[in-house]
């Protein structure tokens, strides 16, 4: 029963296929989990469906709520699969192209002669230019022109578009056009969503700025209205709780925040997944590890090393440069949902995907096409009821679905054909996994293979193979991984300003510039009830020797020269050497945090018998055989068994191979490994 | 033929069956390269002062063996041999760790760099006493003295007049650094600090560049390694021979191409290029490529000092397309037997011709070699514009009231030739160099742009339409300033093939629209230019490729709606009549009855063959 001592947590991880629910109490370390089907028409229906089911078996009222974390792929969804809102853009008059041109560049890495230019997300039929101009230091130089602005938003309204994102030249220097312009537009066309550069983005660089815009704005109505949804919810359940959503940079954030700037949680939930991932292979003192994270529609690839999840200001979402702070992870349009299709006769497995509705052909949705799932269940590598039993596999439809699709079209046998669609979704994804590590100098072979979502244990032991890496682990709920993640997550809060000219560290400016910063953070920590002792924050400079084009974020510290060593320090580590020229102050920002308890630390019981429920035919490579069926429930630590198996709980199955053996950690998590001499 | 064998010095073939290493090392080998590249390039690009490395990005790298055979190199077709004029002035097996090389002779290098402006720098990486690799940092700098700021200019008519020349130098030493060549080179900049920041800078991505490979020799060991480097080099020259035969029957295959002129009155420069395939006396195919044909050197600096291992690197390039498993390396250039030049041509200019505004012959070459795939039935793209950089040097007032000096070298891009498969590209400059935000370029430079857009209807029509050059418009608010303007493709426009036509030419006028207006000559320095003037740079298209009535209409509609065709080009060229927002069906039927007859190339005309 719900008592005065508790303080629970609730994480809600909505994924394309399924919703991961996580309640924790952060007093007594308790987890209840659920997970129920996505519900892509309205979200918020399996958001709330998921809550009530854990707060159930928690025997807890809503009320009792303290926080609800929410971690979500729909920004990142529709960036991927290219289904954001249709956008316009609203620029200065002259640089309608800006755009499309870019940076002027064929990539470094691309080759000339093949290289196509990326469509860009608006095209240059909806950019409109209207006569206004800042000049660089932010002196208007030519007043804003209203009627030019009405005249755009005359032939906005004439375009069938959602949204408007905002982007004039030096905007970050001065914001008071882009807002006026935004004003104009709000009035004249009230059902569309406007962003602009200044709320998302305020730094120099016109393309980059105007991109993340534009990303902004295609993701902005699909988030606002989701999350507008999420509250209402919630209030209707008399949940009083503040919602707290993922931020791509690993913290949580208040929903003011990322209604503003919905960009942010482009990777939110896949960033929620690697800050679980982190803290559950912490346990089991393994700090090296590759984390794959498979959805329905997507795979997040991470490389975690020493426990360090790296963050990156120079990342990207699909084929965009998005420069706003994130973990450094690689995303594929690759997942249980993908769709195999055959197109002149050459099979190809994604980026489209089923989704969760209507979903493989075996959800018994009406799916009309060929998926992943499909491929697994035709192989026998799904047991016949997923979900504890609450949701049946349709095997025929599955069979029909692949022969039709698949395997008629290429003259293959129905098993070949599954087959067929794994190895190529499997292919990709080592592609991925060699971006995150061997692009970037580590040898896979040196790290543990984490596969987590709902699909990703029954793709473990095949990508462990083609990368040759010989341990994989396996989460105690790898399913909810990310709703762990959030559990786990700080919340997080940048507050920057670039100085109107670079120039000296000038000590008594720096001071009032923090002030001001300090104040939004306190302002930011009051708005999401941050108490004062659980309030951190940072100062930092970014500095670069005079005319350098990347800055250092150096922390602050008192005294010009105190700070210039500080860099010089930094400099020379990083780069080896460090100049004579004037060091400049660029940026400054605070970094606030507000601190959250611990994750989930269960335990599993000392048990080493593994006993099989039933028993299931699959087609394995060698030939059908008959596999063992194990409840990963009833496995207590120091249990040891052999492949092939297939181990099911609520969130995932988990299929071990062949050729491996795994054994149960005492925190729960499986450790699997390759024996030697295998010849595959 | 002296040089070729040093410029197609070929990997050991003694061919050792059984490989030291394995695919997946192999593969991470490769990724680990890429990654430490990668690493240098970043280093340079956040540390380096000058606009013209940190944001232009005119930089490159690449890895050697431990003969000096690129192993790994950029995805650039303009290197060739770099290491060859090192090894001549400084043996290989004399050299030890920490020993640093550097110059930016064009003549004493044979073109491994082919204007003074780039540096190279090259250093030996050793294991266990043993010399493994080698690893280079390149970049151009942005002042080495000369004629005029920026060193490049039309004017020049020797290259003494065109910067500071560094024959191959030690610069350090067993890791002990030569100050004193240091600070010669420095004094002779009229950017001395940009000229040492960006210098240490290049040393110190190649410092990073030695550790990284020399961790990679540590982890799989020297062995390993060179067999990697064997197996990364065999595979490209394997790949690209056997293309190579797709391409080229046995014969003799030419094509010719030109630039327009030098800025001195001459031209225009024919460039002739042929591919002999032939049988050897050992059965083996022979491939001969032969540019010896090509017009006399010029007197002003559109010469191009090309290294013999260009023509095989941009082949390389070609073949290689997009597979990402594939290493541009000199496999390429070792995949050809035989590459003529002939000496006191534009190609293989006689010292001490000048070299400064060579760009835009490489990009006519590139365009040529395209053309000669083209002719023997390749599939290769359409001929591209070349890119166009203007250099602007002047004084301006700061703030403090005193008149202070400018240079700005942009760099702005242009419109790709169209390929069987896809459209050109679209204003883009080259690979991997970008270009000077307007935001940036205004932060920094008494210029205020007025407008940066692509230029209607610049792109070749086709069916796959060639890419739109750029207009970028200038506010000058410098008090003065001499403005150089390196244009080519302006008399002979990039061509068109199978039904595509050429692409927009370029121009640049001072002050368009008024009475004060003028045209500059395409190629030329000593513009004068004074606070308030407004100069409109225009740069052009790529050639399009297939019938223009066979594009898409839905495809002519976005480019008329988006600004990259008039609805004018739409009717006439494409015939596609386009009222508002929508197709006229009924007309546009009409217009595509008359389908023009075409030739396999055009260049203002169509025209069978190109001369």
């Amino acid at each position: 029963m719900h008592s005065t001592d508790q303080n629970l947590s609730i994480a809600v991880d909505i994924g394309g296929t399924f919703t991961d629910i996580s309640l924790l109490d952060r007093v007594s370390g308790n987890v209840w989990r659920a997970k129920t089907p996505s519900v892509p028409s309205d979200p918020s229906e399996a958001f709330l469906d998921g809550i009530r089911l854990a707060l159930a078996d928690a025997g807890a009222p809503a009320s009792a709520l303290q926080q609800v974390l929410h971690g979500t792929t729909v920004a990142t969804n529709m960036i991927l699969e290219d289904k954001g809102a249709r956008t316009a853009l609203v620029t200065t008059r002259g640089f309608r192209h800006v755009l499309d041109i870019g940076r002027q560049d064929i990539p470094r890495k691309a080759n000339l002669y093949t290289w196509v230019k990326p469509q860009r997300p608006v095209p240059a039929s909806r950019i409109l230019e209207i006569d206004e101009r800042i000049a660089p230091g932010g002196a208007v130089e030519r007043e804003l022109d209203e009627a030019s602005v009405e005249l755009a938003a005359d032939a906005i309204a004439q375009m069938d578009v959602e949204a408007v994102a905002v982007c004039l030249l030096h905007a970050f220097a001065n914001p008071a056009h882009e807002r006026r312009v935004a004003e104009i537009l709000r009035e004249k066309l009230p059902e569309l969503a406007i962003t602009t550069s200044v709320d998302v983005l305020p730094v120099v660089r016109e393309y980059e700025r105007s991109l993340t815009t534009v990303l902004n704005a295609t993701v902005m109505p699909g988030v606002t209205t989701y999350v507008g949804r999420l509250e209402k919810r919630l209030e209707d359940e008399a949940v009083s709780a503040p919602l707290l959503l993922m931020q791509s940079n690993g913290g949580v954030a208040g929903a003011a925040a990322i209604r503003q700037a919905p960009a942010l949680t482009a990777l939110s939930g896949p960033a929620a997944g690697v800050v679980g991932a982190k803290s559950v292979a912490a346990r089991c003192g393994i700090e090296d590890i590759i984390t794959v994270d498979i959805g329905g529609t997507s795979a997040d690839i991470c490389l975690i090393k020493g426990g360090h999840i790296g963050l990156t200001q120079h990342g990207k979402v699909g084929e965009w440069p998005l420069p706003l702070p994130m973990v450094d992870m690689v995303t594929i349009g690759a997942g249980g949902g993908s769709i195999a299709a055959v197109a002149d006769g050459t099979l190809s497995v994604g980026p489209r995907s089923a989704g969760a509705r209507p979903g493989p052909a075996a959800y018994g949705y009406g799916g009309t096409e060929a998926t992943v799932t499909d491929a697994h269940v035709v192989l026998g590598h799904l047991p016949s009821k997923l979900l504890g039993g609450r949701m049946a596999l349709d095997v025929d439809a599955s069979r029909r679905i692949i022969a039709d699709k698949v395997a008629g079209p290429l003259g293959l046998s129905i098993e070949e054909a599954a087959r067929g669609i794994l190895a190529i979704v499997d292919n990709h994804m080592v592609g991925a996994v060699r971006v995150v590590s061997v692009e970037r100098g580590h040898d896979p072979r040196r790290f543990t293979l984490m596969p987590f979502g709902g699909a990703g244990p029954l793709h473990g032991c095949a990508l462990a193979e083609l990368l040759g890496i010989s341990q994989v682990m396996i989460a105690p709920a790898p399913g909810v991984l990310c709703a762990d993640g959030l559990l786990a997550a700080d919340l997080k809060a940048e507050f920057s300003r670039t100085l109107p000219r670079a120039g000296a560290i000038d000590g008594e400016i720096a001071r009032s510039v923090f002030a001001e910063l300090e104040a939004q953070a306190s302002d930011w920590f009051d708005i999401e009830g941050v108490p004062g002792e659980k309030r951190r924050l940072r100062r930092v400079a970014l500095l670069r020797y005079h005319g350098q084009g990347g800055e250092l974020a150096i922390e602050w510290v008192d005294g010009s020269s105190a700070l210039e060593k500080a860099f010089a320090e930094e400099h020379q580590a990083l780069y080896g050497f460090t100049l004579e020229s004037a060091v400049e102050l660029v940026t400054l920002r605070v970094e606030a945090a507000g601190l959250t308890a611990s994750a989930p630390t269960g335990t599993v019981s000392e048990d080493s018998t593994v006993e099989p429920y039933d028993k299931v035919r699959v087609h394995l490579p060698a030939g059908e055989a008959d596999v063992p069926l194990v409840d990963r429930a009833g496995l207590g630590s120091g249990a040891t068994f052999t492949g092939p198996m297939i181990l099911t709980q609520l969130d995932t199955t988990t299929f071990v191979a062949p050729g491996w053996s795994g054994t149960v950690d005492p925190s729960g998590a499986l450790i699997l490994s390759l024996k030697e001499n295998i010849s595959r | 033929m002296s040089q070729s064998a040093t410029a197609l010095r070929q990997a050991d073939p003694s061919g050792k069956e059984a490989r030291i290493c394995d695919p997946i090392s192999l593969e991470i080998i490769r990724g680990a390269i890429a990654a430490a590249q990668s690493e240098m390039e970043a280093l340079l690009e956040r540390t380096a002062i000058s606009a013209f490395i940190r944001e232009k990005k005119d930089f490159y790298t690449a890895l050697f063996d431990a003969d000096g055979i690129m192993a790994v190199g950029s995805m650039v077709p303009i290197f060739g041999d770099m290491t060859s004029p090192v090894f001549e002035t400084f043996p290989p097996d004399e050299m030890k760790p920490g020993d640093l090389y550097w110059y930016n002779d064009c003549y004493g290098s044979r073109g491994a760099v082919s204007h003074s402006n780039d540096q190279v720098l090259l250093a030996p990486v050793f294991k266990d006493g043993k010399r493994c690799a080698f690893v280079m940092s390149w970049a151009h700098f942005a002042d080495i003295g000369g004629l005029r700021p920026g060193s490049i200019s039309p004017d020049a008519t020797e290259i003494y007049q065109e910067g500071i020349i560094i024959p191959v130098t030690k610069l350090a030493d067993q890791g002990k650094v030569n100050e004193a060549t240091l600070s010669i080179f420095h004094r002779n900049s009229r950017f001395p600090e940009q000229s040492n920041g960006d210098m240490r800078a290049l040393m110190a991505s190649v410092d990073l560049g030695v550790k990284r490979v020399g961790e990679i020799l540590e982890r799989f060991g020297a062995d390993t390694v060179a067999d990697a480097f064997s197996q990364l080099l065999d595979r490209t020259r394997k790949l690209v021979r056997s293309k190579l035969a797709d391409t080229f029957d046995y014969g003799t295959h030419a094509f010719t191409d030109a630039i327009d002129g030098d800025g001195h009155g001459n031209g225009p420069f024919k460039i002739r290029f042929s591919l002999t395939r032939e049988k050897g006396p050992d059965g083996e195919d022979r491939f001969l490529f032969d540019a010896s044909e090509s017009d006399d050197q010029a007197p002003g600096p559109v010469n191009y000092l090309m290294n013999r291992g260009v023509p095989g690197m941009a082949l390389g390039l070609y073949y290689l397309g997009g597979d990402p498993s594939q290493v541009c390396n000199a496999g390429g250039p070792n995949a050809l037997d035989d590459v003529r030049l002939r000496e006191g041509s534009l190609l293989l200019p006689r010292f001490p011709a000048p070299l400064g505004m060579r760009g835009l012959t490489t990009m006519r070459v590139i365009s040529a070699i395209n053309g000669l795939l083209n002719v023997a039935g390749g599939g290769a793209p359409a001929a591209n514009s070349a890119y166009v950089i203007s250099i602007m040097r002047g004084n301006f007032r700061a703030e403090n009231g005193n008149l202070e000096r400018f240079l700005l070298a942009d760099g702005i891009g242009v419109g790709y030739g169209a390929r069987p498969d896809a459209d050109g590209i679209d204003a883009v400059y080259f690979v991997a160099q970008e270009n000077y935000p307007v935001e940036f370029l205004e932060l920094g430079y008494p210029v205020r742009l007025r407008t940066y857009g692509v230029v209607p209807d610049s792109g070749g029509a086709g069916a796959n339409r060639g890419g739109c050059g750029i207009v970028r418009e200038y506010e000058i608010l410098a008090e003065d300033a001499v403005l150089a303007v390196r244009i080519d493709s302006v008399k002979n426009p990039p061509w068109g093939i199978d039904g595509g036509m050429s692409g927009g030419t370029g121009k640049a006028i001072v002050n368009p629209g008024t009475d004060r207006e003028r045209m500059l000559a395409p190629l030329s320095d000593g513009n004068k230019l004074v606070r308030g003037d407004i100069l409109r740079i225009e740069t052009g298209g790529g050639g399009g490729h297939g019938h223009p009535f066979d594009r898409p209409l839905a495809k002519v509609l976005e480019d008329v709606l988006g600004g990259y065709v008039s609805p004018e080009a739409a009717r006439t060229l494409y015939g596609a009549e386009i009222v508002g927002s929508r197709i006229d069906e009924v007309a546009t039927k009409r217009l595509r009855a008359q389908r023009p007859a075409t030739s396999r190339f055009h260049r203002k005309d169509y025209v069978d063959a190109l001369d």
